[in-house]
This record gives structure tokens, sequence and C-alpha cells, in this order.
């Protein structure tokens, strides 16, 4: 795990107990993961009372040294003496990396599903609707006799986006060929997870 | 069930026996390839001048034909009726077979040309399918997060357009368990009640 100076610079002030005493580290560092991970963060978390005698630049520097201390372990899914190297680095004692490889591991499958769903992908398909009818006639053309799908599928952008749903119409045939292809796709699909 | 034809249809289709059968099929054909591709005022100038009368009989003639056909197409009638409907006309007898052949010849495709303008929405045409799993990302290093990559391809009057998407293993497998509870209520008492009794 490499971070940049600025970050390792916030880091050794959060080490230092002459900055941040143990119960000040554990507020900063609760409220780095809320801020990254729930979408309506506290945003007056920095202001708590027991952090008021903590100069607001050093308050500001330490919590976004950790925030992307997080994010970078997150995102190389570093393990726990993988952090615990890092942390000592930045001059941590055996308590504060104990209480950060903790936090971690608590918030460790949040953080994962947070960043994996940054980045772009095609519209995802979500669910699916159909209707069946039985085509009688149009003005055009009688004595159709013949069944009709409509075929609804419910789509999202990337980040949960609604999109305007596809619609298409099929003939029994055409339907029977569609889950046939999406038959096929799943077989292989069970077949690779078999591997 | 008969047809019914108007005076004016009649009158249109009066200039029928007075010309050889010959003419009269090709009068069919010109119908059908106007059908087709459109009608194209030309051919009947070119008629009309072989035949000596004027273009707007050739016009009438055509288009007399071209609706007795689709007429009869999208109503479906049997020989029978069709013939007994060409009967009020009073041609020959050697002319309505003619017609009736020009019928049963033609009906099924003036049928598919006629389905083409009922109003749609885009129809299924193909899929194609690529599974894929993501082991990376900027954000997120060492995933394995399988993924179904699919294209739609959709046509619509005639024009082919495609859609490119992608879902996840269980969303695949309900979409296959859906479509096919779909594929399966045809075969329901319900269903199969309705299509015996409407006919």
């Amino acid at each position: 795990m490499e971070l940049s100076e600025y970050v390792q610079r916030g880091c050794q002030m959060l080490a230092d107990p002459g900055c941040f005493d143990l119960g000040a580290f554990a507020l900063l560092l609760r409220a780095a993961f809320r801020s990254l991970l729930e979408a309506r963060a506290d945003e007056a978390a920095l202001d708590h009372p027991d952090l008021k005698h903590i100069d607001p630049m050093v308050l500001k520097h330490s919590h976004a040294a950790l925030a992307t201390c997080i994010l970078e372990a997150g995102k190389q899914k570093a393990d726990k003496s993988t952090l615990s190297t890092c942390l000592e680095d930045c001059k941590f004692d055996r308590e504060r990396i104990e209480l950060f490889c903790t936090e971690y591991q608590k918030n460790k499958i949040s953080l994962e599903i947070l960043l994996g769903s940054i980045g772009r992908c095609p519209l995802l398909i979500t669910d699916v609707s159909w209707r069946l009818q039985y085509q009688i006639k149009t003005n055009q053309l009688h004595k159709l006799y013949r069944p009709s799908y409509l075929v609804t599928l419910n789509v999202e952008k990337e980040d949960s986006v609604s999109h305007p749903d596809i619609s298409f119409n099929c003939t029994m045939e055409q339907l029977q060929d569609l889950v046939g292809k999406l038959k096929d796709a799943a077989k292989s699909l069970e077949r690779a997870t078999q591997i | 069930m008969l047809l019914e034809l108007s005076e004016e249809h009649r009158e249109h289709l009066s200039f029928l026996p007075k010309v050889d059968y010959a003419v009269v099929a090709e009068f069919g054909r010109i119908a059908l390839e106007f059908l087709r591709k459109g009608s194209n005022p030309k051919v009947y100038e070119g008629a009309a001048r072989k035949l000596n009368v004027s273009s707007n009989t050739v016009q009438h003639g055509v288009e007399g034909l071209t609706y007795l056909l689709t007429e009869s197409s999208k109503l479906m009638i049997s020989e029978l009726d069709f013939q007994d409907s060409v009967l009020v006309l009073g041609f020959s007898e050697d002319l309505n077979k003619l017609l009736l052949q020009l019928y049963l010849d033609h009906r099924k495709e003036i049928r598919t040309i006629l389905s083409e303008l009922a109003p749609v929405f885009p129809s299924y045409h193909n899929l194609e399918w690529r599974l894929d799993v993501q082991l990376a990302s900027r954000c997120l290093r060492q995933q394995i997060k399988p993924a179904m990559t699919l294209k739609l391809h959709l046509s619509q009057d005639g024009e082919h357009s495609n859609q490119v998407l992608q879902t996840d293993p269980a969303t695949l497998l309900h979409l296959i368990q859906q479509l096919e509870q779909a594929l399966g209520e045809m075969k329901t008492n319900h269903c199969r009640r309705i299509v015996r009794n409407i006919k």
C-alpha cells in the first residue's frame, strides 16, 4: 500500500498522542468511515465537542488522510498484516492499529460494494415483465388468430439510475428462441462456475 | 362471408371483361407489384397506349383488382365465398376462375403485406450473448464478478437496431424462469379455451 507524502503526514499527526488522544482518534476514525459509506453522512462530524480542542486545519488534514487510507486499503483488498505494516510506518501504536483494523474489518464488505459500483458498464437488466395477447384482427387484416407476447425489460444505468424500459413484441417462436438462447447462456455460466 | 362491392368498385372492374384474359393476368401482376413496392403511374400510361384506352381506365381497372384482392385477403374469405362474391359482377366463368386463381395464389403474400401495416412495437430479431468475469477496476482490485453481456437485436419497420445490456447470474435465471412461465401460459386451459372458441 503506497500513500502520498501528504497522506502520510496526516496519518503521523493521528499517531501523535499529543495531537489526538485515543478517544479523539476513535471518534475521527468512525466519522471517516461514516462519511465514505453513508449516503447521508453527518456533515457536522468534525464539530463534535470532543474534537473542539484540535486545530481545524489539523483535523481536516487528518480526516482526509484517514479517508484516503481507508479507500486505498479497500481498493487493494489489503489484509491485516499489510494494513498493520503501513500504519506502523506512519508511527501508529498497537492500540490505534488494532482500532483501525477492527473498524476496517467491520466495514470491509460495504466498502467493497461501494468501490465495485464505481465505473461504467452497459445498461443492467434488473427485471422482466411480459404480457400475452391473442391477436384477432386489425383494420387491415382479419382472422389473425395468433398469440403475441409483449416483453418489457426493466433496465438501469450504473449507480442504480433508472432508464426507460425496453419493450418489444415477439411471437411464440421468437420467445422460444429468446429463452433458448438465454438458457444456453445460463448453461455456460454454470459450466464456468464448476471449473 | 361475402364481399360487399360498391357501385363504384363494380364500375371499375367492369373494364376487365373487355380485354383479353392475358391482359387481366397482367393487371393482376401489376396490382401485386404495386402492393409490394407502391404504385407507379408510368405503368398505367404504357398499358393505356397499348390497349388504346385512357390511362384512367387502366388505373381504375388495376385499382379495382387490387381492392378485390386485398379485401378478400383481409377477410380471408373461403374459395366458395370468393366465387359467390364475384358472381354478382356478371363475368364469364373463365374470368371468374382466373380471379379466383389470382386470389388463392397470392392470398398469403398479401396478408403478410397487410400485417406490416398494423401498429407494432419493435419486434424481437435475435440475441447474442457473451460471458465475462470482471477481474479488476480502477477503484477495486481482485474482483471475481461474473456478468452476462447481451446484445439484443430488434427490428421495426424493416430497420434493425440493437442494444447492449448486461445482467448478473441471478437475474439471468430469473429472466429465464419468468419467460418460461410466459410460454407455459399459452398451454393453460384458459388460453386454450379462448383460442378454441375464437374462430
